[in-house]
């Protein structure tokens, strides 16, 4: 086993246990209705026992997730790389890629049912549309932020357009993309959640139902399951970012 | 160890949110928007009846508010939810007590479109298509245990009429005050079939408020159910003031309407049971029945007692003042 994992991983658990055994007391000695408030114990229980529901609704959500946020790191990067081309078409565009970010998903997600029909291909847009900008913002400062001397050496060598891209402006900008999809990943848990409201499936349609059925518990426990798609989609781009920068830049070269 | 503590003190300071019972003036959470379904509350507001029963309440809430959640804490004095989720919350340990029923007839129901010439429920489920529902609504359960829905594909209503009109298979939840009167108004032919014609029947826009409100203060509780009955009469004889009121507050829903609505919903709330026992009445075989087809559907683990549901104004009479 890894021995850097300890020291990582038991900080934050022991915040989560002590957290958890507080909120377990303060919620006892009041003595909450359950409607309002449930016990971490009665949303374990929740969890243990609607497994049969949850997990395949966490795999549904897990998948349109995925795809959202790839959608978004190929078409992110792409949009960045053409934004980057010119000065005159960055100014035309980038005010437009920031209507991604201030779409309020929740008032257009209805209509994403009528665009893309009921089922998953409206989740996957949900969750697309609320995490693409990040991924251009950050690609696009990156392209941006190369090193002019670099620049110059590569048109000393009488290097083209796209060896420029390939190896030196791409690479470049790659911790800032990892940044962008870091960013991107928490949002489209979000987006394809809302989305579930409206096309149906998945963690979205639990948490609907759970509250209409007033089961708080369960409300919380489909929450801690699209926490920890989350978290674990933070950890695979966090890896993603170590496997492809720990040769060779300062962000990770130093664990 | 900072972290867990603040996290502490943050738990404990929802907790005190919640159980704080918020000073200022007496309120009550609506669970929509201003609509005829609300009509005698409205008229009751605004003729002066709630004020001639020393009752001066703010109206509050709207969709998606938790109103029982909100009654329970002691947020507002009183709400306006389903009688199923008056059952529901009780059996998960809230006491929230229903005082006054709108609709005596459920007005929820299935539209679908006429040109598929469909003559029931039953023969939709047969015909197969698209259904747009709440998730979770309990009737939808009461279907799947009636009915076979296996041909149905049930997906997320979205409160937008828009994807019934544009698909003639779709099939969809509607208020028969509400979505079926927009769809017609927008060119479709729809039909509804009530929800009530499949055997389950739960009162709606019943007025809650908590077990305790109704222990400390019965005579007032009564007072606000009496100026109910009163606002109520007054809108089902004459419509046009209060939906005057409502319609400044919700511009989306023109004149006309609020007129065809409030026509479109007198049946569901007058009835000969009224008649005889008066306007948002409620009885106790229609409270037991309530709870053991919940019970049956598995949404409740042990019937909760039907007695203890609901007091009407015939229960609350002995505490007029």
């Amino acid at each position: 086993m890894n021995p850097g994992l300890a020291p990582r991983i038991g900080p934050p658990l022991a915040t989560f246990v002590v957290t958890a055994a507080l909120a377990e007391a303060a919620i006892r000695v009041s003595d909450v209705s359950p409607l309002l408030l449930p016990a971490p114990s009665a949303v374990v229980r929740a969890a243990w026992s609607q497994s049969a529901v949850l997990l395949p609704a966490l795999a549904a959500t897990a998948r349109c997730v995925l795809l959202g946020l790839a959608a978004s790191a190929a078409l992110g990067v792409l949009a960045a790389v053409a934004l980057s081309s010119s000065r005159w078409v960055e100014r035309a565009f980038y005010p437009y890629a920031i209507f991604f970010q201030i779409v309020p998903i929740v008032a257009i997600a209805p209509l994403l049912v009528i665009w893309f029909g009921y089922g998953s291909r409206a989740v996957v847009a949900a969750a697309f549309i609320v995490s693409v900008f990040p991924v251009i913002a950050n690609t696009l400062a990156g392209l941006l932020s190369v090193d002019p001397a670099l620049r110059d050496l590569f048109r000393l060598y009488g290097a083209g357009a796209w060896a420029r891209l390939l190896k030196l402006e791409l690479p470049w900008a790659l911790p800032f993309i990892l940044t962008g999809l870091r960013i991107a990943a928490g949002l489209a848990v979000i987006g394809a959640i809302v989305g579930e409201f409206v096309g149906g499936g998945g963690l979205g349609v639990v948490v609907l139902g759970a509250m209409r059925e007033q089961r708080t518990d369960l409300v919380f426990a489909a929450i801690l399951h699209a926490s920890a798609l989350g978290l674990a989609l933070f950890a695979l781009v966090n890896l993603a970012s170590r496997l492809a920068l720990r040769r060779w830049h300062a962000s990770e070269s130093s664990a | 160890m900072r972290r867990p503590l603040l996290a502490a003190l943050l738990g404990v300071l929802v907790l005190a949110a919640c159980r704080g019972s918020g000073g200022g003036k007496p309120a009550i959470a609506l669970n929509w928007k201003p609509e005829p379904e609300f009509g005698g509350l409205y008229e009751a507001k605004r003729s002066g009846d709630l004020a001639k029963h020393g009752l001066d309440l703010e109206l509050t809430g709207g969709p998606g508010a938790p109103v029982v959640q909100m009654v329970a804490a002691g947020q507002v004095a009183f709400g306006i939810a389903a009688a199923d989720e008056v059952v529901l919350a009780r059996d998960r340990g809230v006491d929230v007590v229903a005082v006054f029923a709108t609709y005596q007839t459920n007005p929820q129901g299935i539209m679908v479109h006429a040109s598929r010439k469909l003559g029931s429920l039953a023969e939709l489920f047969a015909a197969g298509g698209t259904l747009a529902v709440e998730p979770g609504l309990p009737y939808v359960k009461w279907f799947q245990k009636r009915y076979d829905l296996a041909r149905m594909k049930i997906v997320p209503y979205g409160y937008s009429v828009a994807p019934f009109l544009l698909d003639p298979q779709l099939a969809q939840q509607v208020f028969v005050t509400a979505e079926p009167i927009a769809a017609r108004r927008q060119g479709a032919d729809p039909q509804v079939f009530l929800i009530a014609d499949s055997g389950f029947d739960p009162y709606a826009a019943v007025y809650i408020t908590s077990g305790r409100r109704l222990r400390e203060e019965p005579a007032r509780v009564a007072a606000f159910a009496a100026a109910l009955r009163d606002g109520w009469r007054s809108y089902l004889d004459d419509p046009a003031a209060a939906n005057a009121v409502m319609g400044a507050l919700n511009p989306e829903m023109d004149a006309e309407t609020f007129r065809l609505a409030a026509e479109a919903q007198r049946p569901l709330i007058e009835t000969d049971f009224t008649r005889q026992h008066g306007l948002g009445a409620m009885s106790l075989e229609r409270w037991t029945e309530l709870a053991a087809q919940l019970q049956e559907l598995g949404l409740v683990d042990h019937a909760p007692d039907p007695q203890r549901c609901f007091a009407d104004s015939q229960k609350l009479a002995g505490s007029r003042p």
